[in-house]
């Protein structure tokens, strides 16, 4: 049963990393990230209840508040406020980018085969999963321009990060955990007054307009 | 509460008073006699290191050996230095009706905050810990780099945070795998986390994942010490900040992110023997001099001139430490410290003389500033003449202890290429140099330079450089200890 709720948690974080790549509305994609961490915080849970490890059910309870809630309601506001088109222009175009996600998710699922303890049951899945999702983060943060996007990106490659933590080792020490966390969301606040200011500024939260500095 | 928990709580309170409202004159004193007191508590924790009773805090989570206290040392001395020069930066923008209030409350907030969060990463004893902390100078020097609200500085902060977030998230994942690779033999709660109990269990930890995990690591903190290939946000960075912030950032976190490095790498040199992770910081700093040489050359900015220099040092202790002999370690060492004591001259004469200029560009420069700006001039020649490592200063010679490691190793051909990107490094700066100081002084039709003036600013720059010129001949015998010390920590822990 745990097994089962694992694997399907996990296989969910994968498809939402999937649906992502392949999303055209802004809004869409932030409700996607917002989806994928309550799903990492039900992986946390899972394992918290089962092995008995409580500490792990703060995390499951920060990510719930923080990441599926507060971080993607934040990030709606902003778009809202500036008002400003809202659909995703990728610089690849979709079937193209989900081929390469395809690739990514295979060489994600080669590597964790050689962890210790990932060769063979669940662990293998969260690793896997987690790994695929983090090359997944990276390639959509070199594809997407927009501002908005480029953070969803970010957090998409802290998930996978939170899921390894997770699934590898069954969580890091509480407070370490506790200052990660304020910390990511400073990040995002910091990040979403700059998205503003370039809005501002640009007229256009496109990032790939801002490249003034060479050399 | 012992010195090294004041060593953090001083530039904290100094800090919280500069971000509140307050007159002008109270902030001032404040950032300059707080930053002062975090220097003496920060030479009191190194003493009390040297008379071997090291202090430790949190149940070990904050602990000072030597290369602690070397890199606090450091941080403390530059964090006086910019902390006083930003005075007097600050004073000649308000003289120009530049600083809002708000601006005032930023900069004398931010710049004790962001010495803060570098003193923490030098004590850090904890993985954890460390990655918060690196984290916390990331955010705290964000909006000092949009400080002149241009469009540049949205563009610099933005890919500074976007690309520093990206690196620290690989850190955050090398520290996770590290970690998991002790699985069990680390133990449980905060004590699991710590450097110290790394090295206890290293032979036991898991090869594979560690590995993965060292990875991760070096290119995240590798990230924030600008190695290449994810350097590129420095000379944006450099270029925007305020020239008291671009000096915490090329000295402070350049060491701080170092001894994040240095760290990952001893773990690994201690459980999967040295060649792993030498080899990977040999190629990083060997990439980062051979890259910075093109851009000196073509370089058309005077702060990003100095980034791609920082980015020049932050190779040669990499390569330093990546040789793998005791005396390139302490080559890289002694690297660090001359570079933190000449670095500063560079960035303060360059900024006073972009101040002036209202610029930093070279076309906005060029030509003839001896004329115009004459003691600024001749402090930035003295600075790039101590930063290209030309005899008789110190970093001439720590480069001549590093490349003397390499030739007496095992890594002839990469010191060669090492060794030529030096030599074009400095024909390059000097280039540079020699262009914008020489010549005859230019015309200014319109929007002339401000004249020179000798005040609080200058005054910080000049004994900036009386303390860079000295330490050329003279370093003072507990620096030379701590020195020692870190070398130890760095080799002796085969």
């Amino acid at each position: 049963m745990t097994v089962n709720v694992l694997i399907l948690c996990a296989a969910g974080m994968l498809v939402t990393a999937l649906l992502m790549v392949g999303q055209k509305a802004l809004f869409t994609a932030i409700r996607l990230y917002g989806a994928q961490s309550l799903l990492l915080a039900i992986v946390a849970a899972t394992i918290a209840i089962s092995e008995g490890r409580h500490e792990l059910l703060v995390t499951a309870v920060l990510t719930v508040t923080l990441k599926a809630i507060l971080i993607p309601w934040f990030l709606m506001r902003t778009v809202d406020r500036i008002g400003i088109h809202r659909e995703i222009e990728p610089f690849l175009n979709v079937p193209a980018s989900l081929l390469i996600c395809l690739g990514l998710t295979v060489i994600g699922y080669r590597v964790s085969t050689g962890f210790q303890e990932g060769a063979e049951g669940v662990s293998h899945h969260l690793i896997g999963v987690a790994l695929s999702i983090l090359l997944i983060g990276l390639f959509l943060m070199v594809t997407r321009r927009k501002a908005i996007t480029q953070i969803l990106a970010l957090l998409t490659v802290e998930n996978a990060v939170f899921l390894v933590a997770v699934g590898v080792t069954s969580g890091m020490p509480l407070i370490v955990e506790l200052g990660i966390s304020f910390d990511v969301i400073l990040a995002v606040l910091i990040l979403g007054i700059l998205v503003h200011r370039i809005v501002d500024r640009f007229e256009s939260m496109d990032v790939s307009r801002l490249s003034n500095l060479k050399g | 509460m012992n010195v090294l928990v004041w060593t953090l709580v001083a530039p904290l309170v100094t800090a919280a008073i500069g971000g509140l409202p307050g007159p002008r004159r109270l902030k001032e004193a404040t950032l300059v006699s707080g930053l002062a007191v975090t220097f003496l508590l920060c030479i009191t924790t190194a003493r009390q290191f040297l008379e071997a009773r090291p202090p430790s805090a949190f149940a070990d989570a904050l602990r000072v050996d030597g290369l602690s206290a070397l890199v606090l040392v450091l941080c403390g001395f530059v964090g006086l230095l910019s902390g006083t020069y930003g005075v007097g930066y600050l004073r000649r923008n308000e003289a120009r009706g530049l600083v809002t209030p708000r601006l005032r409350r930023e900069f004398y907030g931010l710049i004790p905050a962001y010495v803060f969060a570098m003193l923490l990463v030098s004590v850090s004893n904890n993985l954890g810990l460390l990655w918060i902390a690196v984290e916390l100078t990331t955010l705290a020097s964000v909006f000092l780099i949009t400080f002149h609200d241009r469009d540049t500085s949205l563009e610099a902060a933005w890919k500074f945070l976007v690309l520093g977030s990206l690196g620290l998230a690989f850190a955050l994942l090398g520290t996770v795998l590290m970690f998991a690779a002790g699985r069990g033999d680390l133990g449980e709660g905060m004590a699991a986390l710590h450097w110290t109990r790394f090295m206890e269990v290293a032979p036991k930890l898991h090869p594979f994942t560690l590995r993965l995990g060292v990875v991760f690591a070096l290119i995240g903190y590798g990230t924030k010490a600008g190695l290449a290939p994810m350097h590129t946000w420095k000379p944006d960075a450099y270029r925007e900040a305020p020239s008291p912030a671009v000096v915490l950032m090329a000295v402070g976190m350049l060491n701080g992110a170092l001894y994040c490095v240095l760290r990952v790498h001893l773990i690994s040199k201690a459980a999967l023997g040295p060649e792993f992770s030498s080899g990977l910081l040999l190629t990083l700093g060997l990439l980062s001099v051979v890259i910075a040489t093109p851009f000196i050359l073509i370089q058309w900015n005077l702060k990003r001139l100095l980034a791609y220099s920082s980015i020049e040092h932050v190779g040669i202790m990499a390569v330093g430490v990546g040789l793998g002999a005791e005396a390139g370690a302490f080559g890289a060492l002694l690297h660090m410290t001359y570079h933190s004591l000449a670095k500063p001259v560079a960035f303060f004469s360059a900024g006073t003389l972009g101040q002036l200029h209202r610029s930093s560009d070279f076309d906005r420069i060029r030509g003839g500033t001896f004329s115009r700006a004459p003691i600024a001039s001749s402090l930035f020649v003295l600075s790039a003449v101590i930063i290209t490592g030309s005899p008789p200063f110190g970093l001439f010679f720590s480069e001549m202890t590093i490349l003397k490691a390499g030739f007496f190793g095992s890594h002839v051909t990469a010191t060669s290429v090492f060794l030529v990107a030096l030599v074009v490094l400095f024909c390059g700066f000097a280039y540079q140099v020699g262009h914008l100081v020489l010549g005859s002084p230019r015309e200014f039709t319109e929007d002339a330079p401000d004249p020179e003036k000798f005040d609080l600013g200058m005054a910080t720059a000049v004994v900036a450089a009386v303390i860079a010129v000295v330490s050329a001949f003279y370093l003072p015998g507990p620096l030379i200890a701590l020195i020692r010390a870190a070398t130890e920590v760095v080799w002796g822990s085969l």
